[in-house]
């Protein structure tokens, strides 16, 4: 599993190639504001389950999950 | 559930119900009263058919495969016609004895909204636009219930074409005006988030995004059956099929009721006897006045 830095940096990076000159920050709302969309979100949980080096079970994610970089490096930044 | 064969339920096992008598009146009654809700937002009535092409509906297709029904035709040519008139037709079992079909390119209406799309694709709206329409939608379940699950069925939705903010505004509105209606005819609703039933879900972009970003609620009855539900559907639609709002594609919302439903909900509420059913109308006007 990488540190809490790496996993910051490559979300960013993902968030970033998608986010046609966004002006990014940690408390972007990735969703409401469209800065992602639907079709991201499986890669994005493919990305996360290989920075965390553990699954997300689909069947537990909440509204509000994915709200922010800052809020999904906390819900998702180590396997419970 | 109890008989309504006496006020006018009739049931084809295969998933259709027929209605006469006092349960038609009652369904003339909710859809008419769907449809005074919908002047809270002048909206345009709208009629279309219960088919559309098949190629507009390419992405809804993908996600609910186990859900759609075609309209498939014999192919025309005469050899395969008189084939199939000499043949069986049907079997005993009732399946039809199908000889060669023509290429498939109609998909029955799955949900009374997507017309709506389909029918202002390349507009620019300078305003939001409210549509109102009801079409009988198809939906292929793995069984089927009288009023409750069926896979013919009566849908009425009050759509918005418009701004984010245009469409979050109208969804909330209509959830105001469900829950006053409901309260006048004395049927409790409780509002829930849903997902829809996609196939494959936890492959399926729209699944994930309606687990993390609710658009969907569902107005409950008895617990656990969906008698409404609001959507939310961003841009999905709008960029879809070119329509635009302040030069964006427009964000689309809806408030659908399935009209089978509500009559299941009115006659377990109210029981089978006409006289004790609330005045649908007389709800709806109140809710509009208000």
């Amino acid at each position: 599993m990488r540190s809490e830095a790496d996993i910051r940096a490559a979300l960013h990076a993902f968030v970033q190639r998608h986010a046609n000159d966004f002006p990014l920050t940690d408390d972007t709302p990735l969703f409401t504001l469209r800065v992602l969309r639907s079709v991201h979100l499986p890669e994005l949980i493919l990305l996360l389950e290989r920075l965390r080096a553990g699954p997300i079970d689909v069947e537990q994610l909440q509204p509000g999950d994915f709200a922010s970089i800052d809020v999904i490096v906390r819900r998702f930044g180590a396997v419970s | 559930m109890k008989d309504l064969t006496r006020v006018g339920l009739r049931w084809d096992p295969c998933g259709h119900a027929g209605l006469t008598g006092p349960l038609l009146a009652l369904a003339d009654d909710c859809d008419l009263a769907f449809r005074r809700l919908a002047d809270r937002w002048h909206a345009t009535e709208e009629r279309h058919p219960s088919a559309m092409p098949a190629s507009a509906l390419a992405t809804h297709l993908r996600s609910f495969p186990h859900q759609a029904t075609f309209a498939a035709a014999l192919d025309p040519a005469d050899a395969n016609l008189g084939e199939f008139a000499d043949g069986p037709v049907t079997a005993p079992n009732g399946t039809v004895a199908l000889t060669r079909i023509a290429p498939v390119t109609t998909v029955l209406t799955p949900a009374a909204c997507y017309h709506v799309y389909a029918g202002h694709a390349r507009e620019h709206l300078s305003e939001a636009r409210y549509v109102s329409t009801r079409n009988t939608c198809f939906r292929r379940e793995s069984r089927y219930e009288p009023l409750l699950r069926q896979w013919s069925f009566a849908m009425r939705e009050i759509v918005c074409l418009g701004t984010p903010a245009e469409a979050d505004a109208f969804l909330a509105q209509a959830r105001a005006a469900v829950d006053y209606f409901a309260l006048l005819i004395d049927v409790p609703l409780d509002w829930t988030p849903a997902t829809d039933p996609f196939f494959r879900p936890h492959t399926n972009p729209g699944y994930l995004l309606q687990r993390i970003q609710p658009s969907k609620h569902e107005a409950l009855y008895g617990g656990s059956l969906a008698l409404g539900s609001v959507n939310l559907h961003h841009d999905h639609f709008g960029t879809a099929f070119g329509i635009t709002r302040d030069g964006a594609p427009a964000t689309t919302a809806c408030v659908a009721f399935g009209v089978e439903r509500w009559l299941y909900a009115l006659t377990d509420r109210h029981g089978s006897d006409p006289d004790g059913w609330p005045d649908l109308l007389a709800a709806a006007n109140q809710v509009v006045d208000r």
